[in-house]
């Protein structure tokens, strides 16, 4: 691992300032991936910036109803918050399936969103990866791939976004509070990742310098009807293969409205926009809900190893909104 | 020796002889994270060493630079291949295996260059300063091709099979049922949890003190010294505190690194591999390809065999011939065939060096085998259990090797019990959601849920095999104490978490309760006694109990010579006044046979074990998801020593074969390890395990100590194709690959 400089942030400015300063500087917040990935070489910072001790380290209700959630807050912290657990059960749900109790004691909500892709070749420094080193080419596409990208990737990069939590939020129409080098400023989650296209540099729109301060999630008042589900290869502490949150509002048989996403199948928390399109308005069948899956997934070009997922996420998807209708 | 802390193997008290549940003498230390492990190994003057791997599965090594690394502050020594002081070469079974890359790298991960420095950091980024110029050549990933393509590069000179053994007997190879299939399984790891470590002592005599985690301290050092270019008596190892092993001990690690560099700078030396490493540290389960065809009888009764079995041996011998011989002698399971063509062949090839890990050979034959079994049920209109029953071999039969099964054997009985269990009931909607495929991650309320019920049976040879003249050796001292006599044990037996602490000092009290021993402690392992051979095989209780039990009976002999010498005395007066009593004896078990090359025929093995298992899962077959919902099983283990230590046997076996059975995988890709941590390398948690139904069979072995049988491994050999049928009931699916994932099951 290189030698870096640590130090911990007192307030934000200046933390901004002290990454905004220098190209090899990173925040830190629990540690949980970024120092895995410091320790495979496949991130260097010389200095490290400690966030998580920031003052945004709470969550609370405005009075419009929606939540605010601190981007330092832990994973275990939001997952086991009333207002949470009431609100948003598919963000709870979502929390309590990622990792372990361990790690999810220490990581933070920004760095869950901000977490790297697992592909098995951007770990491996000795392999080239476009991600990792542009233009060097991408061993996944050809190579192991079984639990990568079905949709939204491109020629240059097939990495799916690991996180769970993302995925809620994705859903849940949250939007990210920023501190830059220009100020505070917000930017819808879904609009916080970018797709690969030729540059898979970069998971996201963000400047180095850029400091996840909150993440606020709108009221929603069919949010209490909603799951997260994640298909994995063991019953717990392991990534998704395929995941998906969804909400549901049903009056009389029809669908008024939904909001779903999924996990592990794109470069991003994929929000489900067609699906819902296709869904609003419709009868709440199971039939219904596979058109809707089918208007989604329609877009999807799976690779050698990965069809699987198509009919996986399908199902998945099907058998999560038929439960939401009954429930 | 300041600073080292040897209570790991200390302090074996109990108030209990076999037969009874005694507890670990190390279970509250362990528990409560005091028990040092070998990673805990400390001295203030250590310095720490590293080393450096290469990236290539394959290449030749035009040069090495360790001017960078050996410019770094706080480096005391960098060493390569031409330092190694003695032999440049060690391993198990075959010293072919480089103590430092010489002119070339096999595997991925194979040590190159060694470094030690002040701290540990420092002494990974000094390695990592080393300037090796590489040529990659063309790596041999494909064990078929590497067998049988003469065109195949060899990975060593010898060429690339390392061993094939036939099995012929009978010449009959028809019948009016015939079934056949291909069979894979994966490299699994033994996934233990504390990673190679050790500390090596300079000493003054100029050799070294070596306090290492290991499963044999002799073997161990009779592949350093060599190496260290030192006699064996100045190579001295005591065992330090092992965090698991499973096999992945039995070849060295660091041993000889850390041997080098501490007589190099002088100074103690320590080496911890980090997880990573670890994974590249040991050798794996072989993974197998198998072709199998069965030919029986409209009723089910065995005509034939034919079967070839192919183990990928990866880069060096480690214990791949012996891995080898038990594929093909226990090639086709616990039942009676009279015609058999089996072959099994080891094979070289860049992958990660593969050796021994519990079941050793056996496991993978036993999923092709008992997959065959089911598929030659379903072809006569069988239940699973009645074809087995069938075909089961008994007390009387033989062995396709010719060998004479002279111990008993109730397999058919095992089989009914088994299958006379209650089924757990129906999970369904409103379930416990831990109890449903998928678990907490909530993807199911019961819908797509289907249940398969599976058998599985396993035999496996216990002890070592093949003609190896195997022994245990033990030192047992009866002194008087003011709290009455009290008994010293000595053995270089390795507790590796198994419990042998615990049953040595069990049996050293039954057998010394005449005496009036109550206090038994169990002096340190190390190389100051014989050997006490290797805690693998399922052999310890057999081989180090048969040693304490022998050396405890003579201490015995002389204690009544004396009492009856003097009739007046008590005991604790005659130990008082005659002792120490103290004696050695080491204990062998009966001779055994190599395999005939051609015909594998022969009296090859010690003793044998079976286990029988049913599983039960609920398969969710729109996700893909499965859940075990119990697994229950008959094992014979003879006789029981120490029940709570044996169940523990029954429930970790069975947990690694589930393991095998549903995700556990080293992934290998063009010869290189794609998962090296346990996040990506996964084993089963304790939602994946599910509660176990055990009946435990005590038909003695008139051959051995006690009559007990070896238990370790068997457990692990039949929970595999106990669940894998279990998954193709509920699905319908062929699954001829373990581990079996969620995109190899039906979605429809
Ligand atoms: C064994 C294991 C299993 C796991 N399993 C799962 C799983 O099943 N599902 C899942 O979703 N996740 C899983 N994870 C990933 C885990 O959720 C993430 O590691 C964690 O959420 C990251 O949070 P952190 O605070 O530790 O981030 P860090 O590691 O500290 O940082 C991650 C990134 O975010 C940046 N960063 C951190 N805070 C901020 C901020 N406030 N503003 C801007 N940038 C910031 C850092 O610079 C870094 O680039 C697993 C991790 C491990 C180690
Ligand atoms: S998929 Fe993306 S992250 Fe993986 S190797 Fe290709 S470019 Fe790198």
């Amino acid at each position: 691992m290189r030698p870096f400089v640590y130090e911990r942030a007192e307030e934000a400015r200046s933390a901004v300032a002290a990454v905004a300063d220098r190209p090899d500087a990173m925040y830190l917040g629990g540690g949980t991936n970024l120092v895995d990935l410091m320790r495979l070489g496949v991130a260097e910072p010389a200095r490290l910036v400690d966030v998580s001790r920031l003052p945004y380290d709470t969550v609370g209700v405005r009075p419009d109803g929606a939540l605010r959630i601190g981007a330092a807050v832990r994973n275990s912290d939001l997952a086991a918050h009333p207002a949470v657990r009431r609100a948003h059960p598919l963000l709870a749900q979502a929390l309590l399936a990622g990792a372990s109790g361990q790690v999810r004691n220490m990581a933070t909500v920004g760095g869950n969103l901000l977490q790297r892709t697992r592909c098995a070749y951007f770990q491996d420094i000795t392999k080239p990866c476009n991600k990792r080193n542009p233009g060097s080419g991408c061993p996944a596409r050809e190579g192991d791939h079984r639990n990568l990208a079905i949709i939204g990737h491109s020629e240059a990069c097939v990495a799916t976004h690991p996180s769970d939590m993302a995925v809620a939020l994705a859903a849940l129409d949250a939007v990210v509070h920023l501190e830059g080098r220009d100020g505070p400023r917000t930017l819808p989650l879904t609009e916080l990742y970018r797709l690969p296209g030729d540059d898979p540099r970069r998971d996201t729109v963000l400047d180095p310098a850029d400091l996840i301060t909150e993440v606020t999630v709108p009221a929603l008042s069919f949010g209490g009807r909603s799951h997260y589900r994640k298909v994995r290869d063991r019953a717990s502490f392991a990534f998704a293969v395929v995941s998906v949150a969804a909400a549901l509002d049903v009056a009389g048989g029809v669908v008024r409205d939904c909001r779903i996403a999924f996990g592990a199948i794109a470069p991003v928390p994929w929000r489900a926009r067609r699906a819902e399109e296709a869904l609003r308005g419709a009868p709440a069948t199971e039939d219904a809900f596979a058109a809707a899956a089918r208007a989604e997934l329609g877009q999807a070009r799976p690779l050698r190893d990965n069809a699987f997922k198509v009919p996986l996420a399908r199902n998945l998807l099907v058998r999560t909104l038929t439960e939401l209708v009954v429930a | 020796m300041t600073g080292i802390d040897t209570r790991a193997a200390e302090g074996a008290r109990s108030a209990q002889g076999i037969g009874q549940s005694a507890p670990r003498p190390d279970g509250v230390l362990k528990v409560t994270g005091e028990f040092a492990y070998s990673s805990d190994l400390w001295l203030d003057d250590m310095v720490w060493g590293a080393t450096l791997r290469s990236p290539h599965p394959s290449a030749l090594i035009r040069s090495i630079d360790v001017g960078p690394a050996l410019a770094m502050p706080g480096v005391l020594a960098v060493l390569t291949h031409e330092d190694v002081p003695g032999d440049p070469f060690y391993g198990l079974e075959r010293r072919h295996q480089p103590v430092l890359a010489v002119d070339r790298v096999r595997y991925q991960g194979e040590p190159v260059a060694l470094v030690a420095a002040d701290h540990p950091e420092r002494a990974r980024r000094a390695a990592a300063a080393i300037v090796v110029d590489y040529e990659v050549t063309e790596a041999v990933t494909d064990a078929r091709r590497a067998a049988f393509d003469p065109a195949c590069p060899r990975v060593h000179e010898e060429g690339n099979v390392l061993r094939h053994q036939p099995v012929r007997t009978g010449s009959v190879f028809e019948a009016p049922v015939v079934v056949s299939g291909e069979y894979e399984v994966g490299m699994q790891d033994q996934a233990f949890l504390g990673p190679e470590s050790g500390l090596a002592v300079p000493a003054e005599d100029g050799g070294v003190d070596l306090y290492i985690a290991t499963q044999w301290l002799h073997v161990d050092r009779d592949q350093i010294a060599p190496c260290l270019g030192l006699p064996a008596e100045k190579v001295r190892l005591t065992l330090a505190g092992v965090g698991g092993a499973f096999g992945a001990r039995e070849d060295l690690s660091m041993q000889v690194h850390a041997c080098m560099l501490a007589l190099r700078t002088g100074r103690p030396v320590k080496i911890v591999y980090g997880r990573e490493e670890s994974f590249f540290g040991h050798v794996h389960r072989h993974p197998a390809r198998m072709r199998y065809e069965h030919g029986a009888t409209r009723d089910g009764r065995l005509v034939y065999v034919k079967a070839e079995i192919l183990l990928d041996g990866g880069a060096y011998c480690s214990s791949s011939p012996a891995v080898v011989g038990n594929a093909a002698s226990l090639g086709v399971g616990p039942y009676e065939v009279g015609n058999v063509a089996v072959d099994a062949y080891g094979v070289y090839t860049n992958n990660p060096p593969c050796g021994a890990m519990r079941g050793f050979g056996a496991v993978q034959a036993c999923f092709a085998y008992e997959s065959q079994m089911d598929l030659l049920a379903e072809a006569c209109g069988l239940s699973p259990v009645e074809i087995r029953r069938r075909n089961a071999v008994s007390q009387g039969s033989h062995l396709i090797t010719g060998q004479l099964i002279d111990a008993p054997a109730p397999l058919a009985d095992m089989l009914t019990e088994l299958e006379s269990f209650p089924l757990p009931a129906t999970t369904g909607t409103g379930s416990d959601l831990r109890d449903l495929p998928g678990g907490v991650s909530q993807t199911t309320r019961g819908e797509g849920v289907r249940r398969g019920v599976g058998y599985g049976v396993g035999i496996k040879n216990i002890c070592f095999s093949e003609g190896f003249d195997d022994y245990s050796t033990a030192r047992v001292r009866v002194e008087a104490t003011p709290d009455g006599p009290h008994a010293l044990v000595h053995t270089a037996a390795a507790e590796v978490g198994q419990g042998l602490v615990t049953v040595q000092a069990q049996i050293a009290r039954t057998e010394l309760a005449e005496l009036g021993v109550e206090e038994v402690t169990l002096v340190p392992a190390d190389t100051s006694v014989g050997s006490a051979g290797s805690s693998s095989a399922s052999r310890q209780s057999y081989m180090t109990g048969g040693a304490v039990k022998t050396a405890c009976e003579a201490v015995r002999e002389r204690f009544r010579e004396l009492a009856a010498g003097h009739p007046g005395l008590s005991p604790a007066e005659l130990v008082e006044r005659f002792g120490p009593l103290e004696e050695t004896r080491e204990y062998r078990h009966r001779p055994t046979r190599p395999m005939d090359p051609l015909t594998g025929q022969g009296d090859s093995h010690t003793q044998l074990a079976l286990c029988v298992h049913r599983a039960v899962v609920d398969v969710d077959v729109e996700l893909g998801l499965v859940k075990v919902v119990e697994l229950a099983a008959v094992q014979d283990v003879g006789r029981v020593l120490n029940l709570l230590a044996l169940e523990g046997q029954i429930h970790g076996g069975s947990a690694q074969g589930l393991g095998l059975a549903l995700m556990e995988e080293v992934q290998v890709v063009d010869g290189r390890v794609r998962n090296p941590s346990f996040t990506d390398y996964l084993i089963p948690t304790i939602l994946d395990m599910p509660p176990m139904r055990m009946s435990i069979l005590e038909n003695a072995d008139p051959a051995a100590p006690y009559g007990l049988r070896g238990a370790g491994e068997p457990p692990t050999l039949s929970s595999t194709p106990a669940i894998a049928a279990a998954v193709r009931a509920a699905t319908g699916r062929p699954l001829p690959r373990v581990p079996i994932r969620p995109q190899d099951i039906a979605l429809p």
